[in-house]
């Protein structure tokens, strides 16, 4: 964190973001920093609904400040007590997206822990059939929600027994397991470990039992902080970031030493002996982020020769080429490198996270590049692991999906794509040799969960950026008005998984493409043209005679603005805005030849 | 000594209104948005700023300015 001397006259707002960002501000500090930024515009603004069978109203004013730290502005509704099904229908009328679900154990009944000791078995079966009922009514009610945040039960006492496994730890890991077994049939759950909080905080800090008894609130200032930073972090930061590659400096970062000065033998690396045990380890949490998706990268002052001898023959090194997507291995600076990495994997610069040890380059990079999330090795090592335990909740704590790992192999296949195109005469003869083959499906249920993060992902190649959530693309597959195309792209190289969504909306003999989409790692192959043909064939059948479709600007999506001028589509206005709008009569379309391409068509 | 500015500031900010609005009859009956949820953020702010644990007994009593001013006078001249 650094310690940059702000002027609260001459700047309220960092000065309230300081506040917010200081772990120990009191409430009265948080409550003023908040209604000065609540007073400016945010750059989102999430709207949130609570619901707990406690009294959780502090819970808001956490939200809203990790909110704020994230530059949105939290809108909290309260739901009332006890009453997750009451209350998704209270949030769904007042426009909530996503809602925290906190059911409270010892309310389970008045007093649940101390009853524990005494009820009947019977009594705890029926009261775990009433609790899964209720839940998956309320989960079944909440499909539509973007996201619910599931709390998970925790005890608020120790077990006098000091083996720990007294009745009310039987019973809440029970009870913990019919929740998660429940959750797991709804893929808008995101559940929060709410016993690792109470670990994470202690018992002590956690709960304040004066406010219990007395109106239902057991939670202390320090839990619902807590509590309210994973939320934001599981929805990675309400929606601010989506983090997918990892470039890493070498030296003191991946190990102790200087390759260039101490050469193989002299570098510390290994699982034994100190300092090289820590650099070891973390090596083994980033080849494990690599399993899960993330991209790793070098971007490192150093010898080109040095570090490939390192990967190549260290007998300690964990991190080998294969792991690597691109290297950077140069003297140029980070900034500069970290742009050539975001255009090689053709990637924001707000997806990329950076660590290194040198305060100097991070400071480059923090000024330069902002949007890159840069992260300093601490001086002192033992430190090192809980760095990078933090490094890994910014990649996981929204979720992994399955189509995420192997990443790196997909990604590198592209590098090796682009390597083979030097030597080809021509892009048609290049592309023909690929042996491109295209899977196109409509409404392709299996894929409704990848459609989706591929919708939330896809910044550039992304017409319209609107974005689904997996309980909107199952409607619109179940609407006879809608149809989800998505494709499935291979080449010689080997498969790219799903990488093309076309969303089409037909009206009144209109076919309209609310949005297509495509991974940045696909296209310039002549795809993303290849598929239309099909589709207005598709809306010709449904007695569709009109293609409409529109371009709307982002930040990110400048590389679309004239797809469908490329598609062969009139342009028919475009607004102050830049909102390009298209129309052709469907019996005119004649999309660009793409012979290259083997199309299959799944319904 | 109670620097009752401070304390007004503190009361003012969580019940969000006015710091002209805490006057010395101020109560939960006098300000709409002294509610039961608010009140508990209040103890918490007042035992974070004073620096002191209000008693249990107290806590869910002190629903005006003057039994405010009393409970913290007391406990601040305890602690010397």
């Amino acid at each position: 964190m650094s310690d940059a001397v702000v002027n609260p006259v001459t700047d309220p707002q960092a000065a309230a973001l300081a506040v917010l960002a200081k772990s120990d501000s009191t409430m009265m500090q948080l409550t003023q920093a908040i209604a000065t930024l609540e007073k400016d515009e945010q750059a989102r603004t999430v709207k949130i609904g609570v619901s707990s069978s406690a009294t959780v109203d502090l819970l808001g004013t956490y939200l809203r400040k990790h909110g704020l730290l994230a530059g949105a502005r939290i809108e909290i509704v309260a739901g009332n007590y006890d009453d997750p099904i009451g209350d998704v229908a209270l949030f769904q009328r007042a426009g909530v997206e996503q809602m925290v679900l906190l059911p409270f154990f010892d309310n389970v009944q008045p007093s649940f822990e101390a009853q524990l000791g005494t009820l009947s078995p019977e009594a705890v079966d029926a009261r775990e059939a009433e609790l899964r009922l209720r839940y998956r009514l309320a989960f079944e009610q909440a499909r539509a929600m973007h996201t619910i945040y599931l709390g998970t039960f925790h005890r608020m006492g120790s077990a006098a027994d000091a083996g720990g496994q007294d009745a009310v730890a039987l019973v809440l890991a029970r009870f913990n397991a019919a929740l998660r077994e429940e959750a797991a049939a709804f893929s808008n759950i995101r559940i929060i470990d709410a016993e690792d909080i109470v670990r994470a905080v202690g018992q002590v800090a956690a709960f304040d039992t004066r406010f219990y008894f007395r109106s239902k609130a057991p939670y202390t200032g320090v839990y619902m902080n807590e509590l309210a930073r994973r939320i934001a972090a599981a929805s990675r930061g309400f929606g601010a970031h989506f983090y997918k590659v990892l470039a890493l400096d070498c030296d003191n970062t991946l190990w102790g030493g200087v390759i260039g000065e101490d050469l193989m033998a002299g570098i510390k690396l290994g699982p034994y002996d100190y300092p090289g045990n820590i650099f070891w380890r973390m090596q083994h949490e980033f080849a494990a982020l690599e399993r899960q998706g993330i991209l790793l990268c070098l971007c490192t002052k150093n010898n080109p020769a040095d570090v490939d001898e390192v990967l190549r023959e260290h007998p300690d090194m964990v991190l080998r080429d294969a792991q690597i997507v691109v290297k950077k291995i140069n003297w140029e600076d980070k900034p500069s490198n970290l742009r050539a990495i975001a255009r090689e994997l053709n990637v924001g610069l707000d997806s990329i996270v950076f660590l290194d040890d040198s305060s100097f380059e991070c400071e480059a990079v923090r000024q330069q590049l902002p949007m890159v999330k840069t992260i300093q090795v601490p001086a002192a090592l033992p430190d090192y692991p809980r760095v990078v335990r933090e490094l890994k909740e910014l990649f996981l704590a929204g979720g992994i999906a399955a189509d995420s790992r192997a990443k790196t192999e997909q990604y590198r296949q592209r590098a090796g794509a682009e390597q083979l195109k030097a030597q080809f005469e021509s892009q048609d003869e290049y592309l023909a040799s690929l042996e491109l083959k295209v899977a196109l499906s409509r409404n392709a249920r299996a894929s409704v969960a990848r459609i989706s993060e591929l919708s939330q992902k896809s910044n550039q190649f992304n017409l319209t950026t609107r974005r689904y959530s997996v309980a909107e693309v199952e409607q619109m597959m179940d609407s006879a008005d809608h149809a989800i195309y998505s494709l499935v792209v291979s080449d010689k190289f080997g498969p790219a998984g799903l990488t093309g969504v076309a969303v089409m909306r037909y009206d009144d003999g209109v076919a309209h493409v609310e949005n297509f989409l495509m991974s940045c790692r696909v296209i310039g192959r002549g795809v993303e043209t290849g598929v239309w043909p099909r589709i207005v064939a598709d809306a010709v059948a449904r007695a569709c005679t009109e293609l409409r479709a529109e371009f709307v600007p982002s930040a990110k999506n400048a590389q679309v603005a004239d797809f469908y001028d490329r598609l062969g589509l009139p342009l028919l206005a475009e607004t102050p805005e830049g909102v390009r709008r298209y129309a052709i009569h469907a019996a005119d379309f004649a999309a660009p030849a793409t012979t290259w391409i083997e199309m299959t068509y799944v319904e | 000594m109670l620097n009752e500015d401070a304390l007004k500031q503190v009361m003012a900010t969580m019940l969000n209104v006015d710091v002209a609005d805490i006057g010395p009859d101020a109560s939960m009956d006098t300000i709409a948005n002294w509610d039961s949820l608010r009140h508990m953020n209040l103890v918490l702010a007042l035992e974070e700023e004073f620096k002191v644990q209000i008693p249990d007994e107290d806590a869910g009593n002190i629903t005006s300015y003057q039994l405010i001013k009393l409970v913290l006078q007391d406990l601040l001249k305890a602690q010397g």
